[in-house]
Formats: structure tokens, C-alpha cells, sequence
């Protein structure tokens, strides 16, 4: 094991090309990732043709640097304009955005990215010395197993819905709702199609997602258009130090977006490991990623919190939780990839490609016949994630310029960036239609006070969770005791049944309390 | 190493190249359709995900295309339908040549499962690229060692055994339904579990919650090989060049053959001086070393027919799925027992109780400081919806730069900003877009009258 240690890390670190290339993947990443709408699955199919110039080792430091990176730029242009730049940021794009129109966005980004880097080094960990055990407990997974897992990702979506969760399940039928358009994989038959060809592939949660927080934001703008209003708080706020370059340029800058993390750090060590174990484990089962992961540790985060009133409104233990847990769940995605060949994520399917392309097999021999690449794999994980600090904090930096720029320019070139996203998914103008009806909806949502991130979770999880339902039915010829039929699942099946109930304990043990606050909260 | 590099680099080059070619094109303004095939970046239309083995074979394809005619090949998936978004987009696209489709067999299955109008009569054959056969795997630990133990199992308990492999109605579907009927019993005789491809029928199988898998041997390879599934029998006459281990249905008996193909195809009516030099690019594609060699190491069986041997091979085909799809017993084959409503009826209830919660409650108001709106705003707004719907219009017909550059001149214009400022903001913005998008990162911009 020593030998092949040494042997990656003399392959990795000795070589500036592959240096060269984990730094203009990372910077690619983080470019893509902070676009809405272009996804990290889509910046890695980007650089496939590129990879057959590239060792195996080389074409993976690419990939992992990517993904890395595009995960935690989603959160960017949360921040900054409310848009989350990718599905998995979009639990806690509300909470990111107000806490750096309070404090300005440095500070929140600064944690974010710390806590990403956490996060991923955890998965990382995970990766690295509990591939075998996990892998294993993840194909046991079965239809029934999965459906259930599937209504613990939407139950925590509803659960933690700011204000009411009637309102949160609100949006999360409708984002299923929608989800059942077009064709259905488990009956190969078009429903809600009225015949009309584009609709048979249905609705696209990326356009869609799009539509709801980028371009009803846009439209909640515009409607406000003239109407007496303060700008947004300038990066750092302006704080004119007479100090030497030194300190205003690097040192200034640097502390503003960096200087309270480590003590915060420190103190959240054991909720940030807990959330980001949540990703890595969650990253590990075939067929859940980053996005659920998010909405998982978020929930978890607000009920052990102490503040559960803020998770909406500006919480930072949200922001640290969910970051950490999305980060952490890419890791995790390259267990079952690396042990069975069966993908964690959509990222890590196209990464099997690239793998048997090479002439590598993934299984469980790998960690045998190509240890030092496997090693090769946990190294760049941590460099990918080191990497984003230094990148990171230049992104941001960035970002906050560009928000700076007067809205009437901005406002236009946003609009544009919405479209290319929701075009470039499948090519296909049909996609643009659903962005724009999806702005107006996010738009009147927001007006009756109903939250958009469950919209999207339901789009992502409708079709997975139909199939699961449908596929347990068909295997069982009918039979509901199917669902509670393993161990695993009774187990999932308690935690999921818990959760959906208890906005109704909740609500049962508050009514003789104060019988007035029945609206409210 | 240096080689890899320098490959790297020069690829580079191409692209900046090609963004010097792409500026004096934008002088003449019009030079589509005249002058040498190619001479602008081609697309291969894929019409399934970006994971998939049809999308692995067509980033292939368009890398070695793009060395052997010197222009950006990309590819753009668009998924959906079971494949009818992208063979539809494929087939109405301009016939000019620039848009290429990777058709696969599912061409031949749609149009008899009333799923499309489409057929392969709507695309010009180019080149079959690729065949693989169906095959059937169990798990390494399951008691039946051929088919005709299979079989027998099947016979004296039916509809015991699940299988899963891809949708209702799918290809491998087809293919198990088709050997049983073939041995003399029903389609039904072994429970098909749909799912989203091979990928999670394979995970499933592998839990224990299936019992067999209908997929092709490409797709099984990474598991067989780590003897975790193994394979009963491949549906074709003759066993295949890189299986050699894995026995036909033919040596156990069954005369049963069935396979998926992939070919490259072009809308119809795409001019002859276009497929005399695209038809030769892609046949030396195939026939390249590299890509044999990918076909190898990735497991997909390599072909190499020409337009004319394609035409009669899609043809043939065509017949034979009429002939099985439209038959009685497989009538019922892309039925599931489970209506196709119940989920979305399920759904629908807890809306409507959901609903009638939140007005019990009075759960559902405005915003309360949500009222910031303006008169000019309202306006405003309804120009933003107005900027989508005009780029949603006429963006497939002008193509990217005509459209998103006077389209954003508008906006900027109308939320204030002076015209000799907006002008050249708007042109600035919708350049590099381009530039960036179309060409550095390659991502799918909309195309028309200059092809940007």
C-alpha cells in the first residue's frame, strides 16, 4: 500500500502537467458551475473528447477537480443574485443570498467555501477507506428501499419549509405534478402530452429551476422597476482603511472572506462532520446525489439546531450543513463507481465511460490491479478541494464585482444567461417555453409566500420515486406488503413515515397551547 | 507524454483557427450553403443521455470526424420520449449536411408502438456503426446454467421469475418476450419490471430484486467480468469476437436472434455532393484504429455498412418489428397492469387536500411587504416575458447572434440605458457568448440563417 502511495503521489505531485491540468480544470469548473444552468454532469461531458489525450490518472485529476469545483460555484451566483448555479444549491440559496445582503458577501461565501472543502474531504475519506463496506450496503438497496429513501428526501424538503408546511408540500406536489409529464419510463406511455411531440420528453428540471429562481428574480426586479430602492450591500462595504498595498490588495480582502472561518471551524466540527457524513453516505447509493444530499443534511441540520427559526431566513448553519453535505455526497458517488462499476451519480456514469475507454475496469479487482491510480484518485481529491480555497475566494471576489454593475445592464445579461442554460440542456426551444412558464409560476409562488426549492426537488425526484413505487407493485403483482417486506426497508420506511408526520405532531401539541397562533409559523 | 499535449495544443489552435474562419464568414454574412462541405461545425444529434453507450459511441464518432474533416464536431443530447425528441430533432433539421443524427434501433420500434409518426424513411442512411445482440444474465449464484434450464424453470412455475432491463415495451424487452414466445410460451410468462436502462436493472438484479436481465453484453461487461452476474446466451447466430466465452441461444437450441444497432443518418434530402464526402469521413472513422480499438475496449460489437447495406438492413428490420409489434401477443407488451394515472391521481388528491388546508387555514397570502410593484414596472415585466418569448421564436429561425444581439439592445435600451451605450454592450455580449459558449465550451446554441 505504502508503495503504491508513494508511487501516486510521485505521479501527481512531480508533474506539472497534470498540476496544469487539475488548475484549468478547477478554474473550468468553477466557471461552469457558477453559470445557472449549466450543470457539472454537462461540463464534465464537455471535456470527454479531451480525455482521450489525457492518462487515466490525468483524464480522473480532470474530472474530480471539475465536479469539485462546479458544485461549490453553484453557490455563487446564490449569493450573489439569488440563482442557484446548480440543483444541489438550491436548498439553501435563500438563506445565502440574505445573509450576504446583510453582511455583504464575503463572509457567508468564505464559509461556504471552507465548509465545501470539509465536506468534500470527508467524502474523500470516506472514498478512501470505507469503499468496500459501503459499497456493499448500497447494492442491497432495492426498489422498495429506494422509495422510501426517495420520501425522506421530500419529506425533509417540506419539513424545513420557512413558515408553513402546507405550503411547502404545496410546492413539492406541484413539482411532482410536473414531473409526470410526458412519457413515463415505467409505462413507456405519454401522459399530459395533448399530443404535441416537445411535451413527450417532458418537463426539465433544469430549465425549470432556472425559471423559478433565476428568472422570476428577474421578473420580481422588473415588476419593481422604478420604485424607490437601495442597491444591494457592496462587497466588504467599502471600508476605506488608509493601509499599505500589502493589506488593501491580499492581507484586506483575504481576512474579509476568510478570517472568522477557522474559529467557526472549530466550533462546528462535529455538526459539519455529522452533515457531511449524511453527503458521503447518501453519494454512495446509486441513484441519489448531491441534490438529495443537500435537502437531507439541511433538514437534519435545522432539527438539531438551536436557531430552527432562522433556516430560510439567513442561517449560517444551513449554508454550512447543506455546502459540506453536497460536497461530501461527490465523493461518496465514486464508491459504488469504483467497487461494482455501477454509477453513484450521473457524473460518475460518464466517468465509467472515460475509465473502460482507458483500458481500466472498474470492480472490486482495482484496488489491486491499479492501486496507484486508485491512490492517484484520493490525492486529487484532496488537492481538487485544497485547490478551492485559493480559486474560490478569487471567485468570489469576482462575482461581487459583476453584481456591482447597474442592475438595467445587469438585469439583460442575466436574462440571456437564463436562456442559453435552459437551451443548451437538450437543444431545444421547447426548454426556453418551460423557463419562461416556470419564471411566472416561481414568480407568483413567491408572491403567496410558497417556497420554490421543493418545486425543483419534486421535478428531480417524481420520475425515481413513480419508478420505485411502480417497479415495487410489478415485482410484487400488486401487493402493498412488498414495501415493508426487508429489514432496510421497514427501517426507511419508519424514518420516512416519522418525518411526514411530525409537522403534525408538532401542530397537535402546539393547538391547546396557544389556540390563536393557527395560521401562523 | 509531450504527444498528449501537443495534441491538446493543437487542438487548441483549431478552434482559435476556426474563430478567424468564423469572423470572415461573418463578413460575408450568408456564406452558408455555398462554398466547400464543411466548413462550419457539425452536430451529432444523440438521442439519449449524456451517460449512456449511444452517446459514448457518438463522442467517439465526432472526435475522430473532427481530426478527419478539420471542424468542430459536437455532440447534443436531447433526451427524451424513448428517443423521439432526438430522432425527431434530427429529422427536421436543415438537410445541409451539418446535422448528423445517431440513430438507433428504436427508429424501428416507435413508429409500431404508436409512439410517433417517425420513421427511418425520414433520414438519409449514412453508415451503421455498430451492432450488439441481446443477451440474457442471471446472478452468478442463481441455479440455471443454460437456457434450456431457464426455460424449464419458466415452464413449470410462469410468471414467478421478474426480469428488468429497460422501459415496457424496450428493445431488451422486446427481446425476452421474443424468445419466450419463440420457445411456445407468453410474454407474461416472466414479469417485466421496467426501468430507466440497464444501469439500475443491473443494480437491481444484483440486490436481489430481480431475478434476470435482458441487456446487451457491452452493458453487463464491468459485472460479468467481476463475476458478480454471469451470461446465459447471446441472441445472435454466431458468437461475438470480443465474447468469445459467452454461448449463443443457436448452440442451446433457439433459433431467437435480436439486437440493438446504431448508425449515422442525415435529415432526407441532404444533397449527394455532401454524403460524397461525408460518407467516406465516416467510414474511415470506423474503420480507424482508435476506434476499433474503443469499440474493443468498451465491449460494443464493431460494423461498418454503407448506405446502401444500411438501407436494406434498416428495412428488414423495420419488417420484421411491424411484424412483432403488431402481433397479438405483444399487444399487451407495453402495458403495464398499473394504470399510467394512478401516480398522478395520488398526486392530485393530496394537491387537492393540500389545497383545501391552506384555505381552511387561511394559510395562503400575499407577501405582505410583497407590493413593491410599479405601474412602469408592470410594464417592464411584461417586456421581460415578451424578450423570452421573441428569443424562444425566432432564435431557430435567425440563429444566436441575430436573435440575443437586437434582443438585448431592446432591453438595455428600455430599461435606460442609452442607445450609443447599449449598441455596443449588446453586440459585445452577444459575441462572446458565442464565443465562449459556442465555440471554446461547445455548448448547443440555437442555429439559423448564419448558422450561429
Amino acid at each position: 500500500m505504502g508503495e503504491a502511495l508513494l508511487e501516486a503521489a510521485r505521479q501527481l505531485l512531480l508533474d506539472p502537467r497534470i498540476l496544469w491540468i487539475i488548475f484549468l480544470a478547477a478554474v473550468y469548473g468553477i466557471f461552469i458551475g457558477s453559470i445557472p444552468g449549466l450543470t457539472a454532469t454537462m461540463a464534465v461531458a464537455l471535456i470527454v473528447p479531451l480525455t482521450y489525450y489525457l492518462s487515466p490518472l490525468e483524464a480522473l485529476a480532470a474530472v474530480v477537480t471539475l465536479e469539485a469545483c462546479a458544485i461549490f460555484a453553484g453557490d455563487i451566483p446564490a449569493a450573489l443574485i439569488r440563482m442557484p448555479g446548480t440543483p444541489s444549491s438550491a436548498a439553501y440559496a435563500d438563506d445565502l443570498y440574505l445573509l450576504s445582503q446583510r453582511h455583504g458577501p464575503g463572509y457567508p461565501m468564505g464559509v461556504s467555501v471552507v465548509f465545501s472543502v470539509a465536506g468534500g474531504l470527508v467524502g474523500a475519506v470516506a472514498l478512501a477507506f470505507l469503499a468496500q463496506p459501503l459499497a456493499r450496503v448500497a447494492v442491497k438497496f432495492t426498489y422498495p428501499e429506494y422509495f422510501w429513501f426517495y420520501l425522506v428526501g421530500l419529506g425533509c424538503a417540506v419539513v424545513v419549509s420557512r413558515g408553513s408546511p402546507l405550503r411547502g408540500a404545496l410546492a413539492l406536489l406541484l413539482g411532482l405534478l410536473f414531473s409526470t409529464v410526458g412519457m413515463s419510463a415505467v409505462h413507456s406511455q405519454p401522459r399530459f402530452t395533448f399530443d404535441r411531440e416537445e411535451l413527450l420528453q417532458g418537463i426539465n428540471f433544469i430549465p425549470a429551476m432556472i425559471g423559478l429562481f433565476g428568472f422570476s428574480e428577474v421578473l420580481r426586479n422588473l415588476a419593481a422597476f422604478g420604485a424607490p430602492k437601495g442597491e444591494p450591500v457592496a462587497a466588504g462595504s467599502g471600508k476605506a482603511e488608509p493601509a499599505g498595498f500589502w493589506r488593501r490588495w491580499v492581507a484586506g480582502p483575504w481576512m474579509s472572506v476568510y478570517g472568522n472561518t477557522l474559529p467557526l471551524l472549530w466550533l462546528r466540527k462535529g455538526k459539519a462532520a455529522l452533515a457531511s457524513g449524511i453527503g458521503a453516505v447518501i453519494g454512495v447509493l446509486p441513484g441519489a446525489g448531491a441534490d438529495i444530499a443537500a435537502w437531507v443534511s439541511y433538514g437534519v441540520s435545522k432539527k438539531l439546531s438551536k436557531k430552527p427559526d432562522e433556516y430560510g431566513k439567513g442561517s449560517l448553519e444551513g449554508v454550512i450543513d447543506s455546502g459540506a453535505a453536497n460536497n461530501a455526497a461527490l465523493g461518496g458517488a465514486w464508491v459504488p463507481t469504483m467497487v461494482f462499476g455501477i454509477p453513484g451519480d450521473s457524473i460518475t456514469a460518464i466517468v465509467i465511460g472515460i475509465l473502460m475507454m482507458k483500458g481500466v475496469r472498474p470492480g472490486p479487482r482495482i484496488f489491486e490491479e491499479q492501486a496507484p491510480l486508485v491512490y492517484g484518485l484520493y490525492l486529487v481529491f484532496v488537492i481538487a478541494n485544497l485547490l478551492l480555497i485559493p480559486l474560490g475566494f478569487l471567485a468570489i471576489k469576482a462575482g461581487s464585482r459583476l453584481v456591482r454593475v447597474p442592475r438595467r445592464i445587469l438585469l439583460p445579461i442575466i436574462m440571456l444567461s437564463c436562456i442559453i442554460g435552459s437551451f443548451a440542456i437538450n437543444g431545444s426551444t421547447f426548454d426556453v417555453w418551460v423557463m419562461l412558464g416556470f419564471g411566472l409560476l416561481g414568480f407568483v409562488l413567491e408572491r403567496f409566500q410558497v417556497p420554490l426549492g421543493p418545486v425543483v426537488l419534486g421535478i428531480v425526484l417524481g420520475g425515481p420515486l413513480e419508478e420505485a413505487y411502480i417497479q415495487t407493485l410489478t415485482a410484487s403483482r400488486g401487493s402493498f406488503g412488498a414495501f415493508f417486506e426487508r429489514g432496510g426497508s421497514i427501517v426507511l420506511a419508519g424514518g420516512a413515515i416519522l418525518l411526514w408526520l411530525s409537522p403534525l405532531f408538532r401542530f397537535i401539541r402546539r393547538r391547546p397551547a396557544s389556540p390563536a397562533g393557527g395560521g401562523g409559523a | 507524454m509531450d504527444t498528449g499535449l501537443q495534441r491538446i495544443l493543437r487542438w487548441f489552435q483549431r478552434v482559435t483557427k476556426q474563430r478567424r474562419c468564423f469572423v470572415t464568414c461573418l463578413m460575408l454574412a450568408g456564406c452558408s450553403g455555398t462554398g466547400e462541405y464543411p466548413s462550419k461545425p457539425i452536430l451529432i444529434v444523440c438521442p439519449w443521455a449524456q451517460n449512456g453507450g449511444t452517446d459514448r459511441v457518438a463522442r467517439r464518432m465526432a472526435a475522430l470526424l473532427e481530426e478527419d474533416l478539420g471542424v468542430n464536431v459536437n455532440v447534443l443530447n436531447a433526451t427524451g420520449g424513448e428517443g423521439v425528441s432526438g430522432h425527431s430533432q434530427g429529422a427536421n433539421a436543415k438537410p445541409d449536411g451539418y446535422t448528423l443524427t445517431l440513430m438507433t434501433v428504436e427508429i424501428n420500434m416507435l413508429r409500431w408502438r404508436g409512439r410517433t409518426k417517425l420513421s427511418h424513411r425520414d433520414f438519409t442512411p449514412a453508415l451503421l456503426v455498430n451492432r450488439d445482440p441481446a443477451a440474457i444474465f442471471v446472478r452468478e449464484d442463481a441455479p440455471w446454467m443454460t437456457l434450456k434450464e431457464l426455460e424449464d424453470a419458466v415452464r413449470r412455475a410462469p410468471e414467478t421469475l421478474r426480469a428488468s432491463g429497460t422501459a415496457m415495451g424496450g428493445i431488451w424487452h422486446l427481446a425476452l418476450a421474443g424468445w419466450l414466445v419463440s420457445a411456445g410460451l407468453k410474454p407474461s410468462d416472466i414479469t417485466w419490471v421496467a426501468s430507466q436502462g440497464s444501469t439500475p436493472a443491473l443494480r437491481d438484479l444484483l440486490a436481489k430484486g430481480s431475478d434476470l436481465v435482458s441487456c446487451s453484453l457491452p452493458e453487463a461487461k464491468t459485472l460479468m467480468l467481476a463475476k458478480e452476474i454471469r451470461c446465459l446466451g447471446v441472441m445472435a447466430p454466431e458468437r461475438q469476437a470480443l465474447f468469445p466465452d459467452v454461448p449463443t441461444f443457436a448452440e442451446q437450441g433457439s433459433s431467437w436472434t435480436m439486437g440493438a444497432w446504431r448508425g449515422v443518418g442525415l435529415p432526407r434530402g441532404v444533397p449527394q455532393r455532401v454524403l460524397d464526402v461525408l460518407v467516406p469521413a465516416l467510414a474511415r472513422a470506423a474503420r480507424s484504429e482508435p476506434f476499433l480499438e474503443y469499440m474493443k475496449t468498451e465491449g460494443f460489437g464493431p460494423a461498418c455498412e454503407l448506405p446502401a447495406d444500411f438501407e436494406r438492413s434498416l428495412e428488414a428490420t423495420d419488417d420484421r418489428m411491424r411484424g412483432l409489434l403488431t402481433s397479438d401477443a405483444f399487444a399487451s407488451l407495453s402495458k403495464n397492469r398499473f394504470s399510467p394515472m394512478l401516480f398522478p391521481s395520488i398526486l392530485g388528491g393530496l394537491l387537492a387536500a393540500v389545497v383545501g388546508a391552506l384555505l381552511a387555514t387561511r394559510g395562503l397570502r400575499l407577501e405582505p411587504g410583497g407590493g413593491t410593484a410599479t405601474p412602469l414596472g408592470w410594464v417592464r415585466f411584461g417586456e421581460g416575458l415578451l424578450f423570452i418569448a421573441a428569443y424562444a421564436l425566432f432564435s431557430g429561425v435567425a440563429g444566436f447572434i441575430l436573435t440575443a444581439g437586437p434582443l438585448l439592445f431592446l432591453a438595455l435600451w428600455r430599461l435606460g440605458t442609452r442607445p450609443r451605450f447599449a449598441a455596443p454592450i449588446a453586440a459585445g455580449a452577444a459575441l462572446l457568448a458565442y464565443v465562449v459558449f459556442g465555440r471554446l465550451l461547445r455548448v448547443p446554441l440555437p442555429r439559423g440563417w448564419i448558422e450561429w
